[in-house]
C-alpha cells in the first residue's frame, strides 16, 4: 500500500548525504533499498544502469522512456535522487548523463553476485539440530507479542484477561509514549490520535512505523542510527525458520536485537543465548503487503491459534451496512468496535452495524474515513474477494472488494464534519468606490486568484496578491 | 463532495502490484554453443544469466523464477529440480529446510534466494551435461525448443492457478477454462483488461544460439506454444545469441515480446538488464526493442521444409509444399481438389491459396494468425 512505502522513504529522505553514504555500504541495504523504495520504472533504470561502464546520457534515456510516460519518468528520477542513488555528470564531451552513485552501485552489484564475505546477509549458527525453533512457533510468538503491543494501546489486555497475555518490557512502552502513539496518565495508558490511526493499519505499515519510531529514539541513547537502520535492513534480508549466529554483532546490534524481541521481530530463547531467529515480521519487512498478506496477519488477526488458516481476512460486510466479522480475539473486536455497533456476539464471530452514529464517534477520536476503510479492505472475508473478482465491471476495472455504497457513505459520513475549508490567501478590502473595487476584482476573477467576493461589502479575497497588487499599482499611475 | 466519485474505490485495491514469473528457456545445444566459444562460452553465459535472475529476484519480494533448459533431444528443468537433491528438501514455495547438520557452513554472503537457485541451476546444468554423451549429438543437430516452451507454459499455468488461488481471487476458473482455449477473444480479455495487474505477471525469455534450419521439424508443436502464449498474453522474449530462428521472430512478434539478436554477445548481461529485465507494468513505459522485419515462413507439414509460396489446406490451413498425395490433407483428411498438380499458382483458386509471402519485402499483411490444427 501507498502508506507503507512511503513512510519509510519519507524518512530516508529526510537524512543528510553522508548517511546515505555510509549506509549504502552494506549490500543488504543497498538491496532493500532497491527493492522496497523505488518505483517499478525506477528499478529498471537503476538495473540498466548498474552494468554500464560509462554514464547514460540524459538523452538517451529519455529516449527510452515513452512519451506519454514522462510523468513517471520524472517521479522515478527525482526519487533516485533524493535517495542519493542516481547522480549526473559531465562526460567528456560535455553532454549531461546519469550514473548510479558508487557505494550503492559497488554494494547491489555485489549483492547481485555475492562478491567476498561480508556477513552482510547474516552467519548462520551452528546450534544443534534438536534446539531448532519451527516456523510455527516462530508465528505464534511474533503474533503474541505484536498483539500484545497493540492491546497494550488498546487497552484490551487488562480488562479481558488473556490467557497469553505479555508483559512488555519498559523500552516499549517508552517508545510507544515518545512516538506519541499512546499517553500515560497516572496508572492509565490512554490511546491517541495517532495511535487509533496505527492500531488500524496493516501489520507491515505498523513494524515500519514503530522501527522508525526505533531509529530516531536510537539517537537519543546513544546508538548510531545509521548502525541500527542498517541493521534493520540486515534483518529484512534474512531466512525464516534458521537461526543465526550473535558472535559477529557489535554492542549496538546486540542491544536492538533485544529490543526487538519484545516486539517480536526477532526471537531468542534469553537473552544470554548465542543465537537468535528472525520472525516472519522481520523477513517481510521488504516485501509488499499483498506478499506476506496471508501468512503473518492471517496468524495476526486472524482467529487466534497457531493455524490462522490461509485466508487472512475475516471480515464480511453487506450492502445495508451489517458487518459479520469471523474473530474472537479481543483485540480484533475492540478494534471493531471503535467504527461499529455491535449487536451480538458468539464464540467464533461478533455481528454489528455501521451507522452513522458510530463513525461519526469514530471520527470524533481522531480516525479518518479512508483509515476504516483500509482496515476493512484489508480484512475482507476471502468470500468477498472472490464475489469482486468474479463480476469485473464494464469499465475493466474490477469491482471493489468492499460494497461501493458502505465506503461512499462512509466517506459522506466524514463529510459531513468537513465543512470548513481553510485557504490562506490576502483580503482586499476599503475601497472607496464601487468602480475602484470592480477593476481589481474582475481581474483577479480573470487571473484565476480569486476565491471569494462580496459586492455589498466591497472586498475580495485572493490566493496571490503579486499581480492584483501591481494591476492596482498601474491602474493608479493611469487614473492620474 | 469532489472527493467521493466512482473512480475511487478502485485504486485502493490497485495499489497492490502482482509479482511477476520469468520462465528463461536457455538452449544448451552443445554443438551450437561450441561455435560460440571464441566470444561467450556456456559457463560465461551462464554466469550471467544467473546475475541477470538475480536482478529479475531481487526487483520484487515476490517475485519467481523458472529456468529450462532446451537440450538437444530433450528438455530439462534447471530450476525448479523437481528431482530432490539429497541434503536438503524444498517446500511448496521454495524454501529451503536446512537441517544444518550434513550442510556444515552454507554460505552467507549471497542473499538466501540468489543463492538456492544459483545451486541448483548449476548443478542441474552439469548433472544435465555430464549425461550427455557424444553418441546422443551425433546425429542430431538441434535442439528441443517445443518441449521447453511446453514446460515452461506448463509451469506458469500452474503457478497462475496457485497464485490466484493464494490470493483469493476468481481467476482460477478462468485460467482453467483458458487452457483449452474456446473463444479466443474472450478469454483473452478476461486475462487483459479486468485483471491485468491482479494475476501473476509471467512472460517467457528465449536464450537462443542454434539456427532455424534443424528447428522446423517441430514447426507445429512450437507454433501452438506461441499461439497458447499469445492468448494467455504472455510475451517471449527472444535473445538471439548466434544464427537467426525464423520462429522464434514469429514468437515475439505474435506475443509482442522482446526480439534482440545480439550484435556482441559478449555484453550479454548489459543486454539482459537493459531490454529484459523491465517486467510488463514498465514496459508500457519504455521504447523497447522489437524486430521491424519479421520473417513470416512457415514450415510445410509434410517435409518440415520453411517454404515461401506452398499450398494451404482451405478447411484447415495446413500447409504443404507440394500437393499432399491422392489431393487429401493429411491433416483434416479432406479431399482437396487440385486441377493443375504442378506449380503453386500465386492467383487465389478455388482450394488453393497463395502462401503468404516473406515479410521483409514489407507488404506482408502482418500475420493473423491461423491456428494450426488441434
Amino acid at each position: 500500500m501507498a502508506s507503507a512505502t512511503s513512510r519509510p522513504l519519507e524518512y530516508l529522505e529526510g537524512l543528510p548525504g553522508t548517511t546515505f553514504y555510509k549506509l549504502y555500504q552494506q549490500p543488504s541495504t543497498a538491496l532493500t533499498i532497491f527493492r522496497r523504495m523505488l518505483p517499478d520504472l525506477a528499478k529498471c533504470f537503476v538495473m540498466a544502469l548498474l552494468y554500464l561502464k560509462d554514464p547514460l546520457p540524459t538523452a538517451d534515456l529519455e529516449v527510452w522512456v515513452n512519451s506519454e510516460s514522462k510523468k513517471e519518468r520524472d517521479n522515478a528520477l527525482s526519487i533516485l535522487g533524493r535517495l542519493h542513488i542516481l547522480s549526473t555528470t559531465l562526460t567528456g564531451e560535455n553532454v549531461r548523463a546519469y550514473m548510479i552513485t558508487n557505494p550503492f552501485a559497488a554494494s547491489l552489484r555485489q549483492a547481485l553476485m555475492g562478491a567476498e564475505d561480508s556477513h552482510s546477509f547474516g552467519v548462520f549458527s551452528q546450534a544443534p539440530a534438536h534446539t531448532l525453533t519451527s516456523i510455527a512457533d516462530l508465528d505464534e510468538y511474533a503474533r503474541r507479542q505484536w498483539e500484545g503491543v497493540l492491546g497494550y494501546m488498546v487497552g484490551t489486555s487488562a480488562l479481558s484477561g488473556q490467557r497469553d497475555a505479555v508483559s512488555l518490557s519498559k523500552g516499549v512502552k517508552q517508545l510507544l509514549q515518545a512516538g506519541h502513539l499512546v499517553e500515560i496518565r497516572g496508572n492509565r495508558v490512554d490511546i491517541t490520535k495517532d495511535g487509533f490511526g496505527f492500531v488500524l493499519q496493516d501489520v507491515n505499515t505498523q513494524v515500519w512505523h514503530i522501527l522508525i519510531l526505533y531509529v530516531e529514539s536510537a539517537e537519543a541513547i546513544g546508538m548510531d542510527s545509521v548502525e541500527v537502520l542498517s541493521f534493520l535492513f540486515l534483518l529484512s534480508s534474512l531466512e525464516l525458520g534458521s537461526s543465526y549466529d550473535k558472535s559477529h554483532m557489535t554492542p549496538n546490534q546486540l542491544r536492538t536485537l533485544a529490543d526487538l524481541a519484545d516486539f517480536g521481530i526477532v526471537y531468542q530463547e534469553d537473552a544470554d543465548a548465542t543465537h537468535f531467529y528472525p520472525t516472519r515480521l522481520a523477513t517481510t519487512l521488504t516485501s509488499d503487503s499483498s506478499a506476506l498478506s496471508n501468512p503473518v496477519t492471517g496468524s495476526l488477526t486472524g482467529p487466534a491459534g497457531p493455524s490462522g488458516g490461509s485466508g487472512s481476512g475475516f471480515i464480511i460486510i453487506e450492502t445495508n451496512y451489517r458487518l459479520y466479522a469471523y474473530t474472537s480475539s479481543p483485540l480484533q473486536i475492540s478494534l471493531i468496535s471503535l467504527f461499529t455497533n455491535l449487536k451480538y456476539r458468539f464464540p467464533n464471530l461478533v455481528t454489528g452495524k455501521i451507522t452513522r452514529q458510530s463513525v461519526r464517534r469514530a471520527i470524533e477520536m481522531g480516525i479518518t474515513a479512508d483509515q476504516i476503510i483500509s482496515y476493512l479492505l484489508s480484512h475482507a472475508h476471502p468470500q468477498l474477494r472472490k464475489h469482486s473478482a468474479a463480476q469485473p465491471n464494464g469499465k475493466g476495472v474490477p469491482a471493489s472488494v468492499l460494497p461501493p455504497t458502505v465506503t461512499d457513505q462512509i466517506r459522506l459520513w466524514q463529510l459531513e464534519r468537513d465543512r470548513l475549508r481553510a485557504t490562506a490567501g490576502f483580503l482586499f478590502k476599503d475601497f472607496t468606490s464601487l468602480t475602484e473595487y470592480q477593476a481589481p476584482c474582475q481581474y483577479a476573477a480573470e487571473i484565476g486568484v480569486l476565491v471569494w467576493k462580496s459586492d455589498r461589502k466591497r472586498m475580495f479575497f485572493v490566493t496571490r496578491h503579486e499581480q492584483v497588487a501591481a494591476f492596482l499599482r498601474s491602474q493608479k499611475v493611469g487614473g492620474k | 463532495m469532489n472527493s467521493v466519485d466512482a473512480s475511487e474505490h478502485y485504486e485502493l485495491g490497485a495499489t497492490d502490484l502482482s509479482p511477476s514469473l520469468l520462465t528463461i528457456v536457455i538452449d544448451t545445444n552443445p554443438q551450437a554453443w561450441a561455435v560460440l566459444e571464441d566470444s561467450l562460452p556456456l559457463s560465461k553465459a551462464i554466469a550471467n544469466i544467473l546475475v541477470f535472475i538475480n536482478a529479475h529476484l531481487a526487483c520484487n519480494y515476490a517475485n519467481e523464477v523458472a529456468v529450462v533448459a532446451s537440450h538437444s533431444g530433450k528438455a530439462a528443468w534447471l530450476y525448479p529440480s523437481h528431482s530432490e537433491p539429497r541434503y536438503r528438501t524444498t517446500d511448496h514455495d521454495g524454501d529451503v529446510a536446512m537441517n544444518g547438520t550434513s550442510d556444515p557452513t552454507p554460505k552467507t554472503n549471497k542473499y538466501r534466494p540468489f543463492r538456492i537457485v544459483e545451486e541448483q541451476v548449476t548443478r542441474n546444468l552439469k548433472e544435465l551435461m555430464d549425461s550427455t554423451t557424444g553418441d546422443d549429438l551425433r546425429g542430431n543437430m538441434s535442439t528441443m525448443l517445443a518441449g521447453a516452451l511446453t514446460l515452461a507454459l506448463s509451469h506458469i499455468n500452474r503457478r497462475t492457478l496457485a497464485w490466484a488461488e493464494e490470493h483469493g481471487g476468481a481467476n482460477a476458473e478462468d485460467a482453467a477454462a483458458d487452457g483449452n482455449g474456446g473463444s479466443g477473444a474472450a478469454s483473452t480479455n478476461r486475462y487483459s483488461a479486468s485483471n491485468e495487474d491482479e494475476r501473476l505477471q509471467s512472460r517467457i525469455l528465449v536464450v537462443s544460439v542454434s539456427g532455424s534450419a534443424d528447428a522446423a521439424h517441430q514447426y507445429i508443436p512450437v507454433m501452438n506454444s506461441i499461439f497458447a502464449c499469445q492468448r494467455l498474453n504472455i510475451p517471449i522474449d527472444v535473445c538471439k545469441l548466434s544464427g537467426d530462428a525464423v520462429f522464434l521472430q514469429q514468437a515475439s512478434d505474435a506475443t509482442k515480446g522482446v526480439y534482440m539478436a545480439l550484435a556482441e554477445p559478449r555484453g550479454l548481461l548489459q543486454y539482459l538488464m537493459m531490454a529484459f529485465l523491465p517486467d510488463q507494468r514498465s514496459r508500457r513505459h519504455l521504447v523497447l526493442p522489437t524486430r521491424v522485419d519479421v520473417d513470416f515462413r512457415a514450415a510445410c507439414f509434410c517435409h518440415r521444409r520453411v517454404v515461401d509460396v506452398g499450398f494451404v489446406c482451405s478447411i484447415c490451413l495446413s500447409i504443404f509444399c507440394e500437393p499432399p498425395p491422392a489431393g487429401d490433407c493429411m491433416t483434416c483428411g479432406t479431399h482437396l481438389d487440385i486441377r493443375d498438380n504442378a506449380r503453386p499458382a500465386l492467383l487465389p483458386r478455388k482450394k488453393k491459396k497463395k502462401k503468404r509471402v516473406n515479410g521483409a519485402s514489407g507488404t506482408g499483411t502482418p500475420m493473423s494468425t491461423p491456428t494450426p490444427g488441434p
